[in-house]
């Protein structure tokens, strides 16, 4: 079934970072759920000679909610996510897309470290992250490094992670909600059935508005290019504005114009091109409709 | 013809399975779970290229390496094949369906088996596998059924590609036309399913000290001795198949899947041989629902009456035979579903490409007439103006008539009865909200249960009374998870007077149970159940005939219940059964029956006219849906689903109930998610993450609506449901999506992506202007 692999189970951080630097000349990958390294290895796709596990690293669990950041370790589970109040209020694109992430044992072991790192441009938490404006941090023996999760992909599976590197914790700072500004972040997995599906179509959405006009537009797009990314022509086209159905229309089509999809055996180009207009020009819509009623 | 209301004790209650305590407590041993000392582990090569010439095949490598026990190739075996006929019959003329068990020289489809190795681990025999040098040249292949008939197609079969024909004649169809005011001709498409049960393939063989080959595997046929033993080139006594609890078969292991391949390995080493099957192996290791592509040209009057029906069906038989030529009559004689049509030509072909071999899979290509017949349906009825119903009503087939093979249904058909309560089950309409639009639709349907009748169908049960009152059952039939050990006990409890508690069932052991014949064609029931009843009460006539000299009545008046021998009009006159059983052991009484069931026997349908009888008897019943359709994205959610049939009588109603939310599940996926797709042969979706069933976050509550005619010919005036439960629910699907966006997908599965492509047809002729 697998290619025999070294197998090393850390007890602390400090432990993992000197066995992913340690072993030069074998190829060392970290795993954390396991949930996308185990099927690669399984389907020969990878064949590293030393695998680090994680699941001993009780550090790089666990969530922070403070009044400025919110903060939670690169080993959280997606399972974690789903049953956090505060992120339910602070990131709700992060939960819905939590909630249809995959079935409930993956959902139970997989991290968020890890959905980061695997460099799908279907992973879930990732346009989520974008649309919260996320940093990533990312540690090694030599030290540490913050960085934007917007110049964290290089390319398809490409990403600026070196392999004694890992991604120890993603913060962003909390959306303002007060008296004279409240934000709407929602997120909408397209796939072709509800339950433990790949994404097709990903879109997520944040807005800030404050005296009837959006401060700040965030429109980050799943699985209709080769990595996730923001779709920034969209994001100028709303902020500073009150939204109208012209803009808003603007907006839907510049997304679509900024991503460049594959045909694959989920859907065609074409059709992923049709549902990021269209999901982009519902997700704001919807989002610009609430800021207004509240 | 229906039966009168008589008092059940056992029968026709939801009793708790006598397979559920096991199987919740994890007790019950699949096949997978059998291990022995000193057993090898098998590996399957596979050819990558669908189409292809084997240049070489160099397992040195392999079979050097250490731990490996032994490699086989083509060249390893003489020259025999592997029949894929429907099994445990004979004296039947048939088709030729031979098959190479490895490939010789020729690859005819993607994964078609190179070499079997059997090595110390699993993974000893993996890394074997990766050893063995495999040179193949392409040869041009065919994909398309259609492209495949025309003159030129590279040639799968000889010498045309047509594997089987078949022909229904009736009436006078152009007079039909030109009675007709309007006539519809639309064509549908349907794809490729996978079996996708819960346990892929798995078995263990060993040889005996009597030389028999021992396989205990996962499989509905143990019947399946016989081809294996004519495989390996020993007597049919020389092979015992013992079944397990199947953990899902859905016709996918209705054919031979790993048995030919442990019990050459067993054979040639002399040590006992596993094989599972993984995810991916199974993807490829077991045929497919047949793809079908169906034209239906109908004549109808201004008020609806169907005058002319003129069908013709092309189904994609892939690499190899297998029981294409059955599926082929299914479909034939299903083509113009419960619907009285008296001028009607049918023409059907299955043909042959380099896709993946196609075989049985629920519903066995009726299934894929209803798809058709009920999309057309809804065609008819707009076309007309006329309500979809009330079409339907218009031209249902009533009890006591003729149906397309011109024989008339023994049994009673409701299905106006099961379309109306379906129908009014769906409720208030649920409301159309934004991008979501709301639609409905319904399917009604023929389905045989029982096998074809120039089959010659038999089944045996052996049924015995034990010293302390306690029964026993032996009979050969398959459990495949629908409850089919469990009915069998219920019956024979009823009949002799006991609870479920009371009797243990052994099946499924080629050599030790009587042959029940398979559990397919929905004839689990049907057969083995009117054997174990006929056992039964073979048994009990001579018990009550015992007690009734004991009471000094005659043998009618008395009855056998709650462990009593009694007198129906004198209570006060009973036996304990134990005191009953032990008089007549004492006596010398037979305490134990063997009986077999036939299945009326004829000849077969009519070459030229199909004209004739093909099934024993027919099921009826309808399937109706509310969808929700999101016309920016076209994704469809199934908002309720609502199954109504006659089961004729339910042995178990829990039991039924679980057939027909399987179904509704089974049909929902072909329906909207579960798609196959290959590049020139080659799968390319050979995984779940892929390969998309609907999950519980999919499927609504599925509403039962189960009525009971008591009119079929099984156990107690029962009929089938195991494939009847899934056959309507695709069509009803599609034409709840065609309701609700107002025009049609003519293929399945009803992706997304395909919605927003028929939306952008309709936009398109919208701003076209009005058609005249």
């Amino acid at each position: 079934m697998y290619v025999p692999f070294e197998l090393e189970m850390p007890g602390d951080l400090a432990g993992a970072l000197g066995a992913l630097a340690a072993g030069t000349g074998a190829k060392t990958m970290a795993m954390a759920g396991g949930t996308n390294l185990i099927v690669d290895m399984r389907a020969k796709r990878e064949r590293p000679d030393r695998v680090v596990g994680l699941g001993r690293v009780g550090a790089l669990r666990g969530m922070e909610c403070g009044e400025e950041w919110i903060s939670i370790g690169g080993g959280t589970t997606v399972t974690d996510l789903l049953q956090s109040k505060e992120i339910a209020e602070a990131a709700p694109s992060l939960v819905e897309s939590s909630r249809l992430f995959a079935g409930l044992m993956v959902r139970n072991t997989a991290t968020v470290a890890g959905n980061i790192a695997c460099g799908s441009p279907a992973a879930d938490l990732v346009p989520p992250l974008l649309a919260l404006d996320a940093d990533v941090t990312l540690a090694s023996v030599a030290g540490t490094r913050t960085l934007p999760l917007d110049e964290y992909f290089l390319g398809y599976k490409r990403d600026v992670r070196r392999p004694d590197e890992l991604i120890t914790r993603v913060s962003w700072p909390r959306l303002p909600q007060s008296s004279d500004q409240s934000f709407i972040n929602a997120f909408y997995k397209l796939a072709r059935r509800k339950g433990d599906a790949i994404t097709v179509t990903g879109v997520a959405v944040t807005l800030v508005v404050a005296g009837g006009v959006c401060t700040k537009a965030r429109v980050a797009l799943g699985a209709v290019a080769p990595v996730v990314f923001r779709a920034r022509d969209a994001e100028s086209v709303l902020e500073g504005r009150a939204l109208t159905p012209a803009r808003i229309d603007e907006a839907a089509r510049a997304a679509a114009a900024s991503s460049c999809p594959i045909d694959d055996v989920r859907a065609s180009a074409a059709y992923r091109l049709h549902t990021v207009e269209a999901l982009t020009r519902r997700l704001i819509a919807q989002a610009w409709r609430r800021s207004t009623d509240q | 013809m229906n039966r009168p209301n008589i008092r059940f004790r056992q029968v026709g209650r939801p009793l708790t399975r006598t397979d559920a305590p096991g199987k919740v407590t994890g007790r019950t041993p699949y096949a997978g779970d059998y291990v022995m000392p000193g057993m090898l582990h098998m590996g399957v090569v596979r050819a990558d290229i669908a189409s292809a010439r084997l240049v070489r095949l160099d397992v040195s490598k392999a079979r050097a390496l250490a731990g490996v026990a032994c490699v086989l190739t083509a060249a390893d075996l003489p020259e025999r094949t592997a029949s894929t006929d429907i099994p445990g019959q004979v004296g039947q003329k048939r088709l030729d369906t031979g098959q190479q068990i490895l490939v010789r020289e020729r690859v005819r489809y993607f994964g078609e088996p190179l070499a079997l190795i059997a090595a110390e681990t699993r993974d000893i025999a993996d890394h074997a596998m990766e050893l063995v040098e495999i040179e193949l040249e392409p040869i041009p292949g065919v994909y398309d059924p259609l492209e495949a008939m025309k003159p030129g197609a590279p040639v799968v079969t000889a010498p045309d590609n047509i594997v089987a024909e078949r022909r229904i004649r009736k009436g006078d169809v152009e007079a039909g036309f030109a009675a007709a005011d309007l006539v519809v001709e639309n064509t549908f498409r349907t794809p490729f399913q996978e079996h996708a049960f819960l346990e892929p393939e798995v078995g263990l063989a060993w040889v005996d000290e009597n030389d028999v080959v021992n396989i205990r595997v996962s499989t509905q046929v143990i019947e399946h001795f016989r081809p294996i033993a004519d495989a390996i080139g020993v007597p049919h006594n020389k092979v015992r198949i013992r079944g397990a609890l199947v953990g899902g078969g859905f016709g996918g292991k209705e054919d031979l899947t790993v048995e030919v391949y442990l019990a050459l390995l067993t054979k040639r080493t002399g040590r006992p041989v596993r094989l599972e099957y993984t995810r991916e192996d199974s993807f490829v290791g077991h045929g497919k629902r047949h793809p079908f592509i169906l034209t239906y040209r109908t004549g109808v009057t201004k008020e609806g009456k169907i005058t002319a029906l003129d069908v013709t069906m092309v189904a994609d038989s892939g690499a190899y035979v297998f029981l294409s030529p059955y599926v082929l009559l299914y479909a034939l004689v299903a083509a113009p579903g419960p619907y009285r049509v008296d001028n009607l030509n049918v023409f059907a072909r299955a043909v042959a490409t380099n896709n993946m071999f196609t075989s049985a899979f629920r519903g066995f290509g009726a299934l894929q007439a209803c798809a058709a017949y009920e999309q057309q349906m809804d065609e008819v009825a707009q076309a007309v103006g006329l309500d979809r119903l009330e079409l339907r009503r218009r031209n249902f087939l009533k009890t006591g008539e003729p149906m397309s093979t011109g024989f008339v249904p023994p049994s009673a058909i409701w299905t106006d009865q099961c379309a109306e309560r379906a129908w009014a089950a769906l409720g208030e309409p649920a409301p159309a909200e934004g991008p979501r639009c709301v639609g409905r639709g319904i399917a009604c349907y023929q389905q045989s249960y029982g096998r074809l009748t120039f089959l010659h169908d038999t089944s045996e049960a052996w049924v015995g009374v034990e010293m302390d009152g306690t029964v026993v059952v032996r009979s050969g039939v398959t459990d495949i998870g629908a409850g089919q050990v469990s009915a069998l006990g219920q019956i024979a409890v009823e009949v002799l007077g006991v609870t479920l508690d009371n009797v243990v069932v052994y099946n499924s052991d080629s050599a030790v149970t009587p042959l029940a014949g398979t559990t397919t064609a929905t004839r689990a029931l049907y057969m083995t159940g009117n054997a174990v009843k006929q056992a039964a009460e073979g048994v009990r006539a001579r018990l009550v005939d015992r007690a009734a000299r004991a009471f000094g009545v005659e043998p009618d008046a008395v009855d056998l219940g709650d462990n009593l021998a009694f007198v129906v009009d004198d209570p006060e006159k009973s036996m304990p059964l134990v005191e009953l059983v032990r008089t007549c052991g004492a006596e010398g009484i037979h305490r134990s029956e063997l009986a077999m069931f036939r299945a009326p026997f004829t000849d077969f349908l009519d070459p030229e006219t199909g004209q004739g009888q093909a099934h024993p008897d027919y099921a009826y019943g309808a399937h109706a849906v509310e969808v929700a359709v999101d016309v920016d994205t076209g994704e469809v959610e199934v908002l309720k689903s609502v199954a109504a049939h006659d089961v004729g009588q339910c042995i178990n109603p829990a039991a039924v109930e679980g057939q027909i939310q399987g179904g509704a599940q089974n049909g929902q996926g072909y329906a909207l998610s579960e798609e196959m797709l290959y590049e020139e042969g080659r799968l390319i979706t050979p995984s779940f993450s892929e390969y998309l069933m609907p999950t519980a976050m999919d499927m609504p509550k599925v509403e039962c609506i189960i009525l009971e005619s008591r009119s079929g010919v099984g156990p107690y005036g029962a009929k089938g449901i195991g494939e009847p439960a899934m056959t309507p629910v695709a069509p009803a699907i599609a034409n709840a999506v065609a309701d609700a966006i107002g025009v049609r997908v003519f293929e399945m599965p009803i992706t997304p992506e395909r919605v927003v492509r028929a939306l952008k047809r309709r936009d398109e002729a919208a701003r076209s202007g009005p058609v005249a």
